[in-house]
């Protein structure tokens, strides 16, 4: 139990990051914490006890192993996550050119 | 030392020379082990542009694109889908898609075996690899042009 709640912990750091901060890049990192809380809880919840990875080896009887299908599940997420990263990095770069700042309670040229 | 020399100090450079092969031969590995052990194409090819982005990193993006420029990049990326396409639709000749023409079966735990799977993970290598390096590159370039502009 005390995994989740630490997952759900680095959920509430990235959060926090997000809603709090007022520099766009620190935003942006609060942003892949998210998303590697998710990947963490993802995987967790596949877990067995003393459960080994699921990959064939030669010589070797696997008895117990964890649930493959949430990795793979993660390993997209993983790839989303670098597309969304890279999206976000080069609106910020837009951004700064426009207005010359990173802080987003200067960036107001669009109001009204 | 010349003082406006692109890229990072005299020790980063020269670590850089020693490693950046040891990188690109191991994510080269990863490709071509992908079917008998974890990894594969998506991860061998980040590790292949890990290497030029450390190139770039350590001497400046001039040294990495002479190496290979944006259009190269570009090509490589068109030609990594373009193949697992290609892979794909040449199973129409026996039959049905993603048949596996090349090999046969062969046996677990070989190299060469596994059909059109390394085939497959050479083709989404090429994607992945250059496809990052090609977003790397854009960023840093963007920053370049903001800075001479002003």
């Amino acid at each position: 139990m005390s995994e989740y709640l630490l997952c759900l912990f680095l959920l509430c750091i990235g959060l926090y990051c997000v809603l709090r901060k007022r520099n766009i890049i620190k935003i942006i990192i609060g942003l892949g914490i998210i998303e590697y809380a998710v990947n963490l809880f993802l995987v967790l919840a596949g877990y067995r006890v003393h459960g080994r990875a699921p990959i064939l080896a030669k010589d070797q009887e696997i008895l117990n192993i964890v649930d493959p299908l949430p990795q793979a599940l993660v390993l997209t997420s993983i790839v989303i996550g670098l597309a969304i990263t890279a999206l976000v990095v080069a609106i910020a770069i837009r951004i700064y050119e426009k207005y010359g700042t990173f802080d987003i309670t200067k960036i107001r040229r669009l109001r009204g | 030392m010349k003082k406006n020399e692109p890229g990072m100090t005299l020790i980063v450079k020269t670590i850089t020379r020693l490693t950046v092969g040891l990188i690109l031969l191991y994510g080269i590995y990863i490709v071509l082990h992908g079917h008998i052990s974890p990894g594969g194409g998506f991860a061998g090819g980040v590790i292949i542009a890990l290497s030029l982005v450390h190139l770039m990193l350590a001497f400046g993006k001039d040294f990495a694109l002479k190496k290979i420029s944006e259009a190269t990049a570009s090509i490589l990326e068109s030609l990594g889908a373009l193949m697992f396409l290609l892979i794909a639709l040449l199973g129409f000749f026996g039959g049905y898609f993603f048949l596996n023409f090349f090999l046969g079966k062969g046996e677990p735990f070989k190299l060469f075996s596994a059909g059109i799977i390394p085939l497959c993970n050479i083709a989404i290598c090429l994607k992945v690899g250059a496809g990052l390096f090609a977003i790397f590159t854009i960023l840093v370039l963007s920053k370049g042009k903001e800075k001479s502009k002003e």
